[in-house]
């Protein structure tokens, strides 16, 4: 058991336990939308037409650069459309999107080609590059590339497995051990292989005692650990988990990489696994589907793309209108109807009915403090409403805006219920678009200035030449009037020699 | 009082010294003012002011030229910050100049145009591409929205086009979370 805690926090108990959590495969989707934005980087550009057929595992978009991973088929057959959708985001905005219709066969792409089990003969360069051609990305659902945080971890000493769930209600990882515990433990050894991490702990949390049981069973290596971690909400946030397991705090704007941790979530190590030993690109993953309407709650191995209907048509569902949100109770995004497609950071779909969880009515800050005693990062929660809701963003951002996780326990223990994690994302894009605006003005001043004086040293050249020239001209008339005196000279001295003759023939 | 005579002398000549040296040694370039307020000003460099660029326009402010309600782009909240930094009342925006709009780049209809230069040589930051009589484009990253190409173009080939709000650039509403 770990010794060391975090402040804050919340003891919840699971809302919606189930007896069972095995991993369900369910049947190919007749359709998957593949949208080419994913959370972190630029859009990827489509590398298919319309119309083309595609295999599993084969790349439709990609896009030159570091941040960004390329997306895969995640079933064989035609691509119909190319087009705006809908994403799976609080902004119901529109972004591109790849549609693909499956042919039934699941023909995947040629997998005999890689690294193999036999990982240990290739570079870690090899294998970096094997992860980010895979398309993986964090699976706890930051969604930030793993090729970029393997690199950045090189020199790390400890590799931390993130067992432990984002929040409570979703069982994904568990489930996702129960199925792939070798996996786990195999894909932590090809860990080791490209860092230089000494050791790795998987952390977990202390009510799986199934999950902990089959990982103690499989783990027959001295160097990697299984540590149990008590229950408690944000303890799967990746700050905290290093802080709890390992005592080690990150600093203000550090990553885990700075303090030497290389921290994977269970779903990005399997996927790690399957891309270098088994060759395979990232296209399904695990998704829990819980909330009030949920009869049962259940985790699938979904293709990526495949749409929330088709995976809801799997579970029991309560009848009446429901509200869906992707990701949990905590820290969970509203969406409007179903017409959503999962995408690599989904790890839960929540539905429940409408009329039972409408909000309280959100009513003024009665200045409790309960918020400041459960921030796990230990920020402010109560002065940060107030900045944000004034849009002073400068003075949030002093107060440490920028190291809130999000994670909601403010917003739960509210006894006013004021929405405030909301409020930190408001400022936390409104500060964003500060940044980009600095930037973009600092920017053309600089193009301007530039500009300005291009023009001032064109027209000073321009000048300078004409001057030169001037001069040349002036220099090469006076040369020619020096050419002429001399030729007059002789002309005369000529003449006047010709006379002589005369006079002297006269003579 | 001999002593204190000289003793004081002596002081008077060394602090003058030291104040001597430190005005040659830390001796400001031009007028700090005029960069404050051109780093609150918006850099589109669309001469809506009557002021060729944002930084004659600070310096025109700064020398107490024009009034600091001239900048559209920069909007209200604009010439809040320079009466906030000029330490003066605020004023409203002069809709003479023209109405805060909401931030656009330039798109050349590449089919139309023609290669005429005009363009590149009316852009006050360099954002546009081309040579004579091959057809000009746009780095949408450079532009910035201010419109001085649109009058020069014979043809007519350039459009200014509103910037769409994206996943990665939304910003949520403040007003929906506005309770009570």
């Amino acid at each position: 058991m770990s010794e060391f805690a975090f402040k804050g926090g919340l003891k919840l108990e699971n809302p919606y336990p189930a007896d069972e959590i095995d991993l369900i495969r369910i049947p190919l989707p007749d359709k998957v939308i593949l949208p080419l934005q994913q959370r972190i980087g630029e859009q990827a550009k489509p590398i298919v037409g319309i119309g083309e057929h595609v295999l599993t595992g084969q790349v439709v978009a990609t896009i030159d650069d570091e941040r960004c991973a390329p997306v895969h088929a995640s079933i064989s057959g035609n691509v119909v459309a190319i087009d705006e959708q809908v994403m799976p985001h609080q902004s119901g905005l529109k972004a591109l999107c790849i549609t693909i219709e499956s042919d039934g066969k699941d023909d995947w792409v040629d997998t005999s080609i890689g690294c193999t089990e036999h990982y240990e003969l290739c570079t870690p360069e090899t294998i970096y590059n094997k992860i980010r051609v895979s398309g993986i990305v964090g699976m706890g659902g930051a969604g930030f590339p793993t090729h970029t945080k393997v690199q950045l971890a090189e020199g790390c000493h400890t590799l931390l497995v993130n067992a432990t769930e984002c929040e409570p209600g979703i069982t994904c990882d568990a489930s996702l051990i129960l199925a792939y515990s070798t996996k786990i433990i195999r894909g932590a050894e090809v860990l080791f292989h490209i860092s230089r991490a000494e050791r790795a702990i998987i952390a977990i949390e202390d009510d799986k005692p199934e999950a902990i049981a089959l990982l103690k069973k499989y783990c027959n290596n001295d160097r990697i650990s299984i540590e149990e971690i008590p229950t408690k909400y944000t303890s799967g946030a990746e700050k905290i988990l290093v802080k709890s397991v390992l005592g080690i705090e990150i600093p203000s704007g550090k990553f885990a990489s700075d303090v030497g941790v290389l921290c994977l979530n269970v779903g990005t190590v399997v996927a790690i696994f399957d891309a270098v030993v088994e060759n395979r690109p990232l296209i399904s993953r695990a998704v829990t589907v819980a909330g009030n309407a949920v009869k049962v709650p259940k985790n699938f191995q979904v293709r990526l793309g495949a749409s929330y209907d088709y995976l809801l048509s799997f579970t029991d569902l309560e009848e009446g209108k429901h509200k869906v949100s992707m990701a949990g109770m905590m820290m969970g995004i509203e969406l409007k109807g179903t017409n959503y497609s999962v995408t690599k950071n989904t790890n839960c779909i929540f539905v429940d009915m409408d009329e039972k969880s409408a909000p309280a009515k959100a009513k003024e800050c009665i200045r409790c403090g309960l918020c400041n005693t459960v921030c796990p990062v230990d920020l402010l929660p109560q002065q940060l409403y107030w900045y944000s809701k004034g849009e002073n963003i400068d003075k949030a951002v002093d107060y440490n805006l920028l190291d809130c996780i999000e994670c909601g326990c403010c917003s739960y223990v509210c006894p006013s219920r004021i929405p405030l994690v909301n409020y930190y994302q408001f400022s936390k894009a409104l500060y964003r678009q500060q940044v980009k605006e600095k930037e973009q003005t600092d920017k053309a001043r600089s193009r301007f200035e530039f500009r300005e004086m291009r023009l001032e040293r064109n027209k000073r050249e321009r000048a300078e030449m004409m001057e030169a020239k001037k001069k040349a001209l002036k220099e090469k008339m006076a040369s020619d009037k020096a050419q002429k005196d001399i030729i007059e000279a002789a002309v005369e001295r000529v003449s006047s020699s010709k006379s002589d003759t005369e006079e002297q023939d006269g003579n | 009082m001999f002593d204190a005579t000289s003793t004081l002398s002596l002081l008077a000549l060394l602090f003058g010294l030291g104040l001597g040296y430190a005005a040659i040694r830390y001796r400001v370039e031009g007028n700090p003012l005029v960069d404050q307020i051109d780093a609150i000003l918006p850099q589109t460099q669309c001469g809506q002011c009557d002021f060729p660029g944002c930084r004659p326009y600070a310096e025109a402010i700064a020398s107490g030229e024009a009034e600091i309600n001239q900048c559209p782009p920069g909007g209200q909240e604009g010439v809040d910050a320079l009466a906030e930094l000029l330490n003066i009342e605020t004023m409203t925006l002069n809709e003479e100049h023209g109405e805060p709009e909401p931030k656009r780049v330039a798109v050349v209809d590449e089919d139309v145009c023609i290669g005429c230069t005009l363009c590149i040589q009316a852009c006050p930051v360099d954002a546009f591409v081309g040579s004579s009589k091959v057809m000009t484009t746009v780095i949408a990253q450079e532009c910035t929205g201010c419109d001085l190409c649109i009058p020069v173009c014979p043809v007519d080939c350039i459009e200014m086009v509103e910037i769409k709000p994206t996943v990665r650039n939304y910003i949520p509403d403040i007003a929906e979370l506005a309770h009570v």
